[in-house]
């Protein structure tokens, strides 16, 4: 016992060092910065970059990677996105860092470059030494991680209790409002608390690095998800509990590696789990996780009213033009995409539609509940799954085995909401990752469930006489699913569940105290929301031919919520629109001539503006568009009036 | 309409396709056999007087880690070399698209290659293979990076090392090794996902054939992207294993070595991953001694066979880089090549694909141990070859060989372990 607990200090100091990282941001900026991992990858690189690839010489590198390139990206974060955030639900702001996380590994790839960037550096430059004492040793980058987290911990602790700064930052973090008023310039210590946490995030990425055998943004988002549970364990705001909790993580891994046999069912099962069930555990059972700042802020969980859709405002004319034009638009696509697209464009044009099913969830949870679920791609991998096993195993045919998988994923996604009811905003994304990452890690591994290595197949459905092996036939009933998911979800949206959504959603105390069953109406959201995942899943592992494993990782069900948060969570046409850029930009980027990389740019930028405009980038657009028009017909409307008024009196 | 009303009508809707529905024939995968075609195809897509057209598609970007953009370059090459020589059948040899599937549109742009792109034949080197069933389907010549199970989907899939995938057979190779270094105790380790379960399970099926050495730890519970092997390390220092077969990236591989030496763990390598001498020469000191697989002729080997030689020479005539990933390519564009000789001037995408599936000795002018197209499509090679080296000073060095007869081969269905294998060209 004595060797594992001496064993996963040096471990557990990786994740404390992380996660202290995490708390530390959380506590100074209000933001639980997912990008923490892809800001580490930025220090990392220019680190590996000066140091073996121009011969700097470790000061220097390190000095230009953590001292000079952290803090000030840590400002440019502030500046750009996070300032305009400071108010903002923890929610937006959450999809903020999403889309930072998204979008940062790509920017810095499009410098940095896609060659394997072997052997990260040490800062240490007696990295390779073996320190031994007992039966137990030490290298000295090892020794360097831990004496940095030793030291980090120590100054940030003194900072937070000791000095005004820290009180300062706290003071932002409860109320901005409340700490400019007593005199605080809340711009500047906000400024200073990002520059402190980047710095924290470039610090990690140079020590960290060298754990692995190339610098890849991949790596520290691995790292961060058990840093995420160290955090959990320190409440999100103790900095020396959140290192004891890396710490304890660290151990628990040694102790579990040790103790358990290596090849046994249950090692399989616990060992890659072990970050992600402590997390979900903790999430779950931790007193006071819901923070202070969350429950004494008169304004916690009260988003601002979000701004009626589009279609709301516009005139009744308008409606009517538009939803002629709309059929008579909708008509002519499905006539193009039937007889007149190639088998390549009515596949991308299909996965579209398949993918705007499956977008519809995140329109259920995000968009009318308020919620943000970082597992709609796992619900999907269930339907696909599911309906892959059904087929495969017991001969039953696809469209029943889809919908069977959407019954399940939809059992799911209330059995993950049921405990998770009493978590919201960040707790319940942090939960829901964590349910995606076990899934992966310890479900999908089993042949019962992925199938094992070679992806199952999955054939075309069969109804009646009406055969849809050929693409064209099989658009036609995705697109048919699609209208009638999206005609639920309407309904479902204009009905009690969504009225009651909009409740929550506004204030969850005031509905609670208004009669409204909050648990029961959180709970259908979700079962609803992945039931809708899984019947995307079960279709695209229908028109894939197979269910891959590789289409359901957690990474697309984050870069799916950024997706459709840029365009648009709270309508229909918003998972629409999200459906069809997903598959139509890669194509544009192609005809001009960039790297598809550009694409995750992109929609990872996009989802910053989330703050702004809550509703999505198009539905701000259109609402915009909506009111120029109007101002033109009323325009040309009442010129007309005084025209004929004029001519009315005129003798 | 109300919800309820709605859900009602959709439900009714349901329960009546549900009872009447089935699964489309159509879409089952393609028969495996090679014999099925009739080689009366007459069109010739892909194929003008002038020129033989072919499509790529590769990841190249892509959030989850792999690069195969090298593939393009070894094909460039070969079509370089092939077209300064006059080409094939009179015409010139054009890679004319290079597909990026960014890992999940591999089916979309497998589809691009025949609907857009008008190719002869296709290469493919992605993450996924989802598109290999319209390929199959399609009976499209198509060759590349075999690291897809998908590979296996049809007789017109040629993978560069054969389209076989056989993880978990019990083969000769890894308990020849550990006799030949008399390795008696053996640390197997592996990540908790199919294949490199699949990769322990025959490696310690192999010993329980063999003999040789004792499997004395076995860990197929890592999680990938793992770090911290101390516990793994720790265990087999107290056993005494003197080998460790990896069945994990190089990562991994890098977090183990790692931990060995910190731990003191004096046990060689066995590294089916990791031929990259970028790789190697960077963590050359961790990997003193080890052994890496691979089944071709490797860049290092003193006697180079011709079609080693010449993808030397064209690779450096291009400015590329050699790697295993632009070997893949290379070899992909000789089978096609080979194919369409062995077609014969009238050529079409079943008799290029009918005359590979009949040769059964195919090594890509000395670069291959010979693949038998007979049966490469759903088995091992009576005779499986392979190819060891040792890490020496940072440096990758064949072991095992005779010069001019480099690789090492087993009896695919031997039942005890040869004193010594095969040594052939």
């Amino acid at each position: 016992m004595i060797g594992s607990v001496i064993r996963g200090i040096p471990y557990g100091c990786v994740f404390g060092l992380l996660a202290v990282g995490l708390v530390l941001t959380y506590r100074t900026a209000g933001v639980f910065n997912l990008a923490f991992g892809a800001q580490a990858f930025v220090s990392a690189a220019i680190y590996y970059d000066t140091r073996v690839r121009h011969g700097w010489p470790i000061f220097a590198a390190f000095l230009l990677a953590v001292v000079v390139v952290g803090p000030l990206l840590g400002l440019l974060l502030n500046y750009a996105v996070f300032r305009h955030l400071r108010t903002a639900p923890p929610v937006a702001r959450l999809a903020a860092s999403l889309g930072l996380l998204v979008a940062m590994p790509e920017i810095v790839k499009l410098w940095f470059g896609n060659s394997p960037a072997f052997a990260p550096p040490s800062i240490s430059p007696a990295a390779g030494h073996i320190y031994r004492f007992g039966g137990f040793a030490v290298d000295g980058n090892e020794v360097a991680t831990i004496a940095a987290t030793l030291a980090v911990v120590i100054v940030l602790t003194v900072i937070f209790r000791k000095t005004p700064l820290g009180l300062r930052m706290r003071a932002v973090v409860e109320s901005p409002r409340m700490a400019e008023l007593a005199g605080v310039n809340a711009d500047r210590v906000s400024a200073v608390a990002w520059m402190m946490s980047s710095f924290l995030a470039g610090l990690a990425g140079v020590l960290l690095a060298p754990l692995f055998a190339q610098v890849n943004a991949n790596n520290f988002t691995t790292l961060l998800i058990a840093a995420i549970a160290a955090a959990a364990f320190g409440g999100l705001s103790s900095i020396p509990l959140a290192f004891l909790g890396g710490i304890l993580l660290g151990i628990a891994q040694q102790v579990i590696a040790g103790y358990l046999p290596l090849n046994s069912v249950l090692a399989q099962g616990l060992r890659p789990s072990l970050p992600f069930a402590a997390l979900f555990l903790l999430l779950l059972l931790r007193p006071g996780l819901r923070t202070r700042r969350e429950q004494g802020d008169p304004l916690a969980g009260v988003d601002p009213p979000p701004p009626p859709p589009a279609a709301n405002i516009r005139s009744a004319r308008l409606t009517r033009v538009t939803r002629v034009m709309g059929a008579i638009a909708g008509a002519a696509v499905l006539a193009l995409a039937v007889f007149r697209l190639d088998a390549f464009w009515l596949g991308i044009v299909t996965l579209a539609v398949i993918y705007s099913t499956i977008f519809l969830s995140i329109t259920v949870v995000t968009g009318m509940a308020g919620q943000i679920s970082l597992c709609q791609a796992t619900f999907a991998g269930v339907g696909a799954f599911t309906t892959a096993q059904l087929v495969v195993a017991f001969g039953v045919p696809v469209l029943a085995a889809i919908a069977i998988g959407a019954c399940l994923a939809a059992a799911l996604g209330a059995l993950v909401a049921l405990p998770a009811l009493r978590l919201g905003g960040i707790h319940l994304a942090l939960a829901t990752l964590a349910f995606a990452l076990m899934f992966e890690s310890v479900l999908v591994p089993l042949d019962w469930v992925g199938g094992g290595s070679l992806p199952l197949h999955v054939p075309r459905p069969l109804v009646g006489p009406v055969d849809f092996a050929s693409d064209q036939s099989f658009f036609l009933l995705c697109t048919g699913v699609l209208v009638l998911v999206g005609i639920a979800v309407s309904l479902v949206r204009g009905g009690q569940t969504g009225r009651f959504l909009d409740s929550v959603r506004g204030s969850e105390v005031a509905a609670m105290s208004v009669g409204i069953p909050t648990a029961r109406v959180k709970v259908t959201a979700f079962a609803l929301s992945a039931a809708i995942a899984g019947l995307g899943g079960g279709l695209l592992a229908s028109q894939q031919h197979e269910a891959n494993p590789a289409r359901f990782v957690p990474f697309w069900g984050l870069f799916w919520v950024v997706l459709v948060v840029t365009l648009g969570s709270r309508t229909i046409e918003g998972a629409v629109n999200a459906g069809l850029a997903l598959m139509l930009v890669p194509e544009l980027l192609e005809v001009l001539g960039l790297t598809p990389a550009f694409g995750f740019v992109l929609f990872g930028l996009g989802a910053i503006t989330f703050a702004r405009h809550p509703e999505g980038i198009v539905e701000a657009q259109k609402r915009e568009a909506i009111g120029f028009v109007d101002r033109q017909v009323d325009r040309l409307a009442n010129r007309r009036r005084s025209r004929n008024a004029t001519a009315a009196t005129e003798p | 309409m109300g919800i309820r009303r709605f859900a009602l009508v959709v439900a009714i809707v349901v329960a009546i396709v549900v009872t009447s529905c089935g699964n489309s024939e159509e879409s089952k995968p393609p028969a495996r056999s090679s014999d099925g075609a009739n080689g009366t195809v007459v069109d010739q897509p892909g194929v003008t007087d002038n020129e033989i057209r072919v499509g790529s598609v590769a990841s190249v970007t892509n959030p989850l880690g792999l690069r195969a953009a090298a593939l393009f370059d070894g094909v460039k090459a070969y079509f370089a070399m092939a077209n300064a020589r006059g080409g094939v059948h009179g015409r010139m040899l054009r890679l004319v698209t290079e597909r990026d599937d960014q890992s999940l549109q591999n089916q979309s742009e497998v589809q691009a290659l025949l609907e857009q792109d008008n190719v002869f034949a296709a290469v493919v080197g992605t993450i996924m293979f989802t598109g290999a069933d319209i390929l199959a389907t399609a009976g499209v010549p198509t060759f590349g990076w075999n690291i897809n199970p998908e590979w296996q989907n049809g007789p017109s899939l040629f993978g560069d090392k054969g389209s076989f995938f056989g993880f978990t057979r019990a083969y000769p190779l890894v308990p020849w090794l550990a006799r030949r270094i008399d390795a008696t105790k053996i640390g197997i380790v592996a990540y908790s996902v199919p294949q490199s379960i699949d990769c322990a399970k025959g490696d310690q099926a192999s010993f329980e054939r063999f003999g040789a050495a004792k499997v004395a730890v076995v860990d197929t519970s890592l999680p990938f992207g793992v770090t911290d092997l101390s516990a793994d390390v720790a265990e087999m220092k107290q056993k005494g294993v003197d080998l460790v077969l990896t069945c994990i990236d190089q990562n991994g591989a890098a977090s183990l070595a790692r931990e060995m030496r910190k731990q003191g763990l004096r046990a060689r390598l066995y590294l089916p991953n990791a031929y990259d001498q970028e790789f190697i020469a960077k963590f050359g000191d961790l990997f003193e001694g080890s052994y890496v697989l691979t089944q071709f002729t490797p860049f290092e080997l003193a006697v180079q066979p011709p079609g080693l030689q010449r993808f030397s020479t064209w690779m450096q005539k291009s400015g590329k880089d050699r790697s295993e990933i632009a070997l893949a390519g290379w070899i992909s564009a000789d089978m096609l090549v080979a194919g369409l000789r062995a077609a014969g001037g009238n050529f079409t995408r079943q008799r290029v694909v009918d005359a590979l599936n009949r040769m059964t000795d195919y090594d890509a002018d000395g670069i291959l141990p010979g693949i038998d197209w007979t049966i490469a499509h759903r088995d091992d090679s009576p005779q499986i070859c392979y190819l060891l080296l040792e890490v020496v000073h940072r440096k990758l060095v064949p072991r095992f060989g005779e010069s001019g007869k480099p690789f090492i081969c087993f009896d695919r269905d031997a039942q005890r372990l040869p004193d010594e294998p095969l040594r052939r060209a």
